[in-house]
């Protein structure tokens, strides 16, 4: 939902980013409202301050409204949203589990252990991490799309929620054993959780180019 | 109290904006005047979010306008107070009136 260039000599766009961002949060319904009355203030404060400051303004606007709407898209479909969320949870318990299995099964069926000793140590190890990632990408869509409208609340939530069990899991093995080598593996969980929100944003922009007003110049 | 609520701060201040702005009142203009007034910086997402609740309380209704080019072909959404949103204001109003009576404020102009 980029804004359209007038005709007018003079006018500017917005900050393409923050404008992305926002229709990633906002609903259908309120996005006429919210986006244009941004795109007017914008505006104005471009010709009166210059484009620079209507650009920070613009910036701080999206920054203070993006929780605001992500509040909302919670408050006005709590159930749906819940029940993507906990799928999501319940899809990573029951397909996680099979990832490392299937990624040796492979490894085994094609003999790769004797014949490519150096690709077997890269799946056995980063392989197995690249594995999880892309079934939390996977798991990302499918909490995505089950979330009609409130994708970025639905996954941001569910990466929240594995992020915060990383590091609670992280501080219970570094202070039960000493062994701060467990730390490191939090990044591969953060990108984990990265996955999903990822996957959230995907979807979302899919959506809103395959709804988009058909002229966009 | 049921029929006898009472107006948040944000709810209040929003309402007020629409009672001094009339027919010109929408995202930009409240936004615009509450800031001019408070002299904080307000989000426009915090304005519609306060708005959507009062609209859901029957505090204030909202009708689209035309698209404007200005907008990017989008349209203003215009509220305005309803004889229920009307009587809360006044209502908030008068209970903050009783509980500064006798407090010796002085008006300064922060």
């Amino acid at each position: 939902m980029e804004p359209r260039v007038t005709s007018q000599p003079n006018f500017v766009n917005p900050p393409s980013l923050a404008v992305w961002v926002l229709n990633l949060f906002v609903l259908a319904e309120k996005a006429d409202s919210i986006l244009g009355d941004l795109l007017e203030e914008f505006s104005l404060l471009a010709s009166k301050l210059g484009v620079a400051s209507a650009r920070k303004w613009y910036w701080r606007q999206t920054i203070k409204t993006v929780p605001q709407l992500a509040g909302v898209g919670f408050r006005t479909a709590p159930w749906m949203t819940g029940a993507a969320v906990a799928g999501g949870f319940l899809l990573r318990k029951l397909v996680a589990p099979l990832v490392d299995p299937s990624i040796f099964a492979v490894l085994e069926r094609y003999q790769v252990f004797e014949h490519h000793f150096s690709t077997y140590r890269f799946f056995a190890s980063t392989g197995l991490d690249v594995g999880h990632f892309i079934t939390f990408l996977c798991i990302g869509f499918i909490v995505a799309f089950s979330a009609r409208e409130r994708e970025m609340v639905a996954t941001m939530a569910l990466g929240l929620i594995y992020g915060g069990m990383a590091v609670a899991g992280a501080v219970c093995i570094v202070t039960s054993t000493g062994d701060d080598a467990t730390l490191w593996r939090l990044t591969w969980y953060f990108a984990d959780s990265l996955a999903i929100v990822t996957a959230g944003a995907i979807v979302r922009t899919h959506r809103l180019a395959a709804t988009s007003h058909p002229s966009n110049a | 109290m049921r029929g006898r609520d009472y107006l948040g701060e944000f709810e209040h201040i929003i309402v007020l904006a629409l009672l001094r702005l009339e027919d010109r009142a929408y995202g930009v203009t409240v936004r615009q005047e509450i800031e001019l007034r408070t002299r904080r910086e307000v989000s426009i997402g915090a304005v519609y979010a306060t708005l959507d609740r009062l609209e859901t309380k029957g505090y204030v209704t909202s009708h689209r306008g035309e698209p404007t080019p200005e907008r990017g072909g989008r349209s203003k959404r215009f509220f305005r107070v309803t004889a229920k949103g009307a009587a809360a204001v006044s209502r908030t109003h008068h209970a903050l009136q009783r509980m500064t009576e006798g407090l010796g404020f002085t008006w300064s102009h922060a």
